[in-house]
């Protein structure tokens, strides 16, 4: 996985960059937006880090002009600022996420995971996450490289809480999604399904964690 | 704080004593003149008929022989002395003081003047009598005619005078205190509002006030009034202008030094000494919290905050976005982050409320010991939309609960670490919101505070 690191301030990016690094990735630091549409052009990257507060051109400009060339790659802001007004130029912009400074690494690592997982899940039908696979084209999925079997009802809560994690999804929400084909779906029925799920994953490194009075989210299995 | 309500007071208070104070003084006077004038028309026409009495005397002295004479029928003296109230008495003498017929110990008060009938205040027989002394002449011999009745019948009128003037009198005295009472309230009531509204606000709040209700005559003065305030309000933006630029200033370093510290923390850099790490961390960790807070303090000012709208919102949504923020910290702490929301709007400014909310939840965990319990609640009560958050935590001494809401107020003998910040920015954005704040006992075993929103949604005051 390669990112795009545009960020003027050399400690914020040599500590960017390294905390990338350490995660797996492949970091390239870039100062200026400039620079930056020029390297795009020449080289591939899975997503992109972008400050806001850049010297010449804002990051919100640079991040306009790579969705007017076309470039779908996820894009993630860095922010000094925190006002509203500002994530909302943001996301209008064709971001797909944002994070305020400081922030901490974890936390970016994580984001960055969340964005390419659904990215890719676009691009080739693949979900991953941690040793689970969902292939969506073929509707097969394994856990550590065994098979797992799963419903259509088990597949499709499964697939939704994958493609928000980190993020918590509510019952109601399972329930308004799935009950696009599946219109009998009670929040007492997705909690039977939620328990076969959780005995199915066992095995594996993940779980779906219960947030009371909400709904489920899927965790790292805490050793 | 001074106690507005006193304040109020002394402004009506004032003019009502002003105008009533005068008032009753004329009023009492008045009353007390007309009685006067009154008693002594009524004096002035029995005196006449006293006086009568006295010529009709002094017509039957016949100057016969060395002495003058009275020649008064029994008939004639009985229609004299007859009347309904009164014993009517009478005398003759000389001018020298001689008796010659009537009532001879009745006091005698010589009269001036030839034909001239005088009047006087007297005793006789252990009764108050009034006394008519008219002076004739009879002959060569000046002669004294009195005639005295007691006092019955004018008392009987002025009792009656008395009471036909003062139950009218006084009813118009307690009519007119009354009209006084609430004329001045009503006139005041554009100038009470002014007061409450300048009581009202919160010391932060420096808007200038509004001119159209006021009168006019304190129009001068509002305008100095705002005057004072617009200075105030300049240099309140331009610290906290720069207050803000600062920490804008502050955060990219941080966020280096942030990302440094966690990426020691991956390292064997601290390997030797893990405890030293924890507490960079920790130093870094309370840096971004103040940093964040003091921004956020400076973003919820009134006049900075008063340019945004409010708009319809959901709270139960509110509350669930904020697990996505809360989830991990509470599962690192193995506190047990729970929701009972139920579905509920209210006006208000989203990013604010959900900081509210984040300021409350942050406190919960900060507070609440590993294996506790919070408990995030919404929805509505007594058709009131709420939103609470409950722990397990040791809760806030009864002694401390109005101050936790101070800036730097931080509750003593804690541990948990915290720039006392959160609860001034929830005050701050609940006053703006017209939201009233509750701290109370959970039934979790620690606080519950709960911000509990006006029944049409929140406004702006204006």
């Amino acid at each position: 996985m390669r990112i795009l690191v545009v960020e003027d301030d050399s400690l914020v990016a040599a500590g960017i960059k390294q905390g990338l690094d350490n995660a797996g990735f492949t970091t390239d630091l870039i100062g200026n937006a400039e620079a930056a549409e020029v390297f795009l052009q020449e080289e591939i990257f899975d997503l992109a880090v972008v400050d806001i507060g850049l010297p010449k051109a804002d990051g919100l400009t640079f991040v306009r002009n790579l969705r007017a060339r076309g470039l779908t790659l996820p894009v993630l802001f860095l922010t000094a600022r925190d006002s509203m007004e500002d994530t909302i130029a943001g996301l209008d912009v064709g971001a797909d996420d944002y994070m305020i400074k400081p922030f901490r690494l974890p936390e970016l690592v994580a984001r960055i995971r969340a964005l390419i997982r659904r990215s890719n899940a676009l691009a080739s039908t693949e979900l991953r996450h941690d040793g689970l696979i969902m292939n969506v084209a073929s509707n097969t999925a394994t856990l550590d490289g065994e098979p797992l079997e799963l419903t259509r009802r088990e597949w499709s809560i499964l697939e939704i809480l994958l493609m928000a994690s980190p993020q918590v999804v509510s019952k109601d929400k399972l329930v308004q999604m799935l009950a696009g084909w599946d219109k009998d779906i009670t929040p007492n029925a997705i909690e039977v399904h939620i328990s076969r799920l959780r005995n199915k994953l066992a095995k594996g490194d993940i779980e779906i964690r219960t947030v009371r009075g909400i709904g489920y989210r899927i965790d790292l299995t805490r050793s | 704080m001074t106690d507005p309500k006193k304040k109020q007071f002394g402004l009506r208070h004032r003019l009502i004593i002003w105008i009533a104070s005068p008032m009753l003084v004329v009023f009492v006077i008045s009353v007390l003149v007309d009685f006067r004038l009154a008693r002594e028309t009524i004096d002035a026409a029995y005196d006449h008929s006293l006086a009568d009495a006295a010529l009709d005397i002094a017509s039957h002295i016949k100057a016969s022989g060395a002495e003058p004479q009275l020649s008064l029928s029994p008939e004639a003296e009985e229609m004299l002395r007859s009347d309904a109230f009164d014993t009517i008495y009478f005398s003759v003498a000389s001018a020298d003081g001689r008796f010659l017929a009537g009532d001879k110990n009745l006091p005698l008060h010589p009269a001036e003047y030839l034909g001239q009938t005088s009047f006087a205040n007297d005793q006789y027989l252990g009764q108050a009598i009034r006394v008519a002394v008219l002076r004739t002449k009879s002959g060569g011999d000046l002669i004294d005619v009195t005639v005295a009745e007691t006092i019955k019948k004018r008392e009987i009128a002025s009792r009656t005078i008395l009471t036909a003037m003062v139950i009218p009198s006084v009813a118009l005295i307690l009519a007119a205190l009354g009209i006084i009472y609430f004329g001045v309230r009503r006139g005041l009531s554009p100038l009470i509002d002014i007061e409450d509204e300048i009581a009202r606000r919160s010391p932060r709040d420096l808007r200038p006030l509004d001119l159209g209700n006021a009168p006019k005559e304190i129009h001068p003065m509002l305008h100095r009034l705002n005057e004072l305030f617009g200075l105030l309000r300049d240099s309140a933006i331009a610290q906290e202008r720069f207050l803000a630029d600062a920490a804008h200033q502050l955060r990219t370093p941080l966020a280096g030094l942030q990302t440094q510290v966690e990426l020691a923390a991956q390292s064997e850099l601290f390997h030797d000494d893990p405890e030293r790490l924890v507490r960079i961390e920790q130093a870094t960790e309370r840096l971004r919290h103040l940093i964040r807070q003091l921004l956020l303090f400076a973003r919820t000012e009134p006049s900075t905050a008063a340019a945004q709208t409010f708009q319809k919102l959901a709270l139960d949504r509110l509350a669930e976005d904020s697990a996505n923020i809360f989830i991990d910290r509470a599962l690192a702490k193995n506190i047990d982050l729970g929701y009972e929301i139920s579905s509920v709007g209210v006006e208000g400014i989203s990013w604010m409320l959900r900081e509210a909310l984040d300021n409350l939840i942050d406190n919960a965990i900060k507070y609440t010991p590993s294996g506790g319990v919070i408990t995030v609640r919404c929805g509505n009560r007594d058709d009131h939309p709420f939103l609470s958050v409950e722990d397990s935590g040791p809760g806030i001494p009864l002694a401390e609960r109005d101050k936790v809401f101070g800036r730097f107020y931080r509750i003593s003998e804690t541990e948990a670490e915290g720039c006392g910040l959160g609860l001034a920015i929830v005050k701050e954005i609940a006053e703006l919101h017209g939201v009233e704040i509750r701290l109370g006992d959970s039934e979790l075993g620690g606080l519950a505070i709960s911000l509990h929103f006006p029944s049409g949604g929140g406004q702006i005051r204006q």
